[in-house]
């Protein structure tokens, strides 16, 4: 079940990004093994879209290589780019056509279209005859986001991309959007990355998370493992060991008070928290995201 | 010997407990309330993954660590059922249960730096206010 020790399905090596002057993203490595479900988690403007669209080729990085598939992704093959799914953060569908039309129009350039699949998600997301015939700018943010989502899972991919795909759903929407990943993308063995700030969903379906912060992936682990041993450790700021204490995450001084994050409580935190005025507490993954990406 | 189904759970976000350890507590509860009997089957990873909306990997981890635990078997043809050997437990396994409670009431204590005494006068009173 655990495929970690096979090869990547995406790798990146020292990608450095830059708009202008800015540097995006600053040799970042990367690494995602087939059938793992990673959450991309950042501030806005930590670049994760900016990443997403590097992992996928859509922008030349200034350095640095990505491989999918094993493959550079500068010079895909028409094979391995069969094989990937995206839902861009602002759906790009043929805004002109009907939501019939378009999926005739992308039926032809996919081998593996699974035209069963998309009449079953297009029924039970609620498009009913008149509303596939309407143009596709005429339907609402949540129904064009709905459209970009079945796009996606359509050719049954390897590796689904999303980026943002449920900004627009409302909470029924979204719960549909994760049953419909839990029950026929997570269990063919796809490969998922996501990004979004909703972080109840990750919980619920991203085994794995990523946080981006300064143009690399700062912390990647297990959601479970991250959320269970993460601790804020608060202290009189005299107390506080010069060294940084293992798996040190942030420190931070406020007067006299000081708080340090630990990815794991060591044997020091251990010792700390029997000493006065010291107080060890776990973190949910609301905390952990404020103080990691701070 | 009961069917269960995946109501049996409920799940909370948000948590600084996470999804795979709040399933574990939510069986070792109900076994140990003999709501769930030896022998009884339990819904199979695919049902609950896809009644709470769960990757299968943390229910699957859940079920492992019952099962490593005793508290699950794995029976097969049946899928998960509620180990023979388990059963509501004596006393002491019961208390247990409470470690997680007392654990989080212990930290309070620490940090109002109150000593071991006050704190167990407390916990008896409010043990026989509740009776």
């Amino acid at each position: 079940m655990n495929a970690r020790s096979s090869s990547p399905l995406v790798q990146m090596s020292s990608v450095t990004k830059h708009f202008g002057s800015q540097r995006v993203l600053d040799s970042l490595d990367w690494r995602i093994a087939p059938g793992q479900v990673v959450g991309l988690l950042g501030r806005n403007g930590a670049g994760k879209s900016t990443l997403l669209e590097c992992l996928l080729g859509l922008r030349e990085v200034e350095f640095g290589t990505v491989k999918l598939f094993g493959e550079d992704c500068a010079s895909l093959s028409e094979a391995a780019r069969a094989r990937i799914g995206y839902v861009p953060q602002k759906a790009e569908l043929f805004e002109w056509l009907t939501p019939n039309q378009m999926f005739d129009y992308f039926k032809a350039m996919y081998p593996r279209w699974n035209t069963a699949k998309v009449e079953g998600l297009l029924s039970r997301w609620g498009f009913d005859a008149a509303m596939r015939a309407k143009q596709i700018k005429k339907l609402s943010g949540g129904e064009q986001q709905r459209l970009s989502i079945i796009r996606a899972l359509a050719h049954d991919p390897d590796l689904l991309i999303l980026d943002e795909p449920v900004s627009a759903l409302d909470p029924v929407g979204r719960r549909d959007f994760l049953r419909e990943l839990v029950e026929h993308v997570i269990e063919r063995g796809t490969t998922v990355v996501f990004s979004t700030h909703i972080l109840s969903d990750l919980e619920r379906v991203a085994f794995d998370l990523a946080f981006l912060k300064d143009g690399r992936i700062a912390l990647q682990g297990q959601t479970d493992v991250l959320v269970e041993s993460a601790r804020r450790v608060t202290m009189p700021a005299s107390s506080l060991p010069l060294k940084p204490l293992y798996g040190e995450v942030r420190r931070h001084r406020d007067g006299g008070v000081a708080s340090v994050i630990v990815q794991e409580a060591g044997l020091e935190v251990e010792r700390l928290a029997s000493e006065p005025g010291v107080r060890v507490e776990p973190l949910s993954l609301e905390d952990l995201f404020i103080e990691v990406t701070k | 010997m009961t069917t269960h189904t995946a109501s049996l759970f409920s799940i909370a976000t948000g948590s600084a407990d996470p999804i795979y350890r709040q399933l574990v507590e939510q069986v070792r509860r109900l076994v140990a309330a003999g709501q769930l009997a030896p022998g009884d089957e339990m819904p199979s990873v695919r049902e609950i993954a896809h009644a709470l909306a769960l990757n299968p990997m943390t229910v699957s981890k859940a079920y492992g660590l019952l099962e490593m635990e005793g508290v699950l078997a794995r029976r097969r043809g049946l899928g998960m059922v509620v180990a023979e050997s388990s059963g509501p437990g004596q006393p002491a396994e019961r208390a247990q249960l409470l470690r997680p409670t007392l654990e989080r009431a212990a930290r309070e204590a620490r940090q109002l730096e109150l000593d071991p005494d006050t704190v167990l006068n407390l916990f008896a009173t409010i043990l026989k206010e509740a009776k």
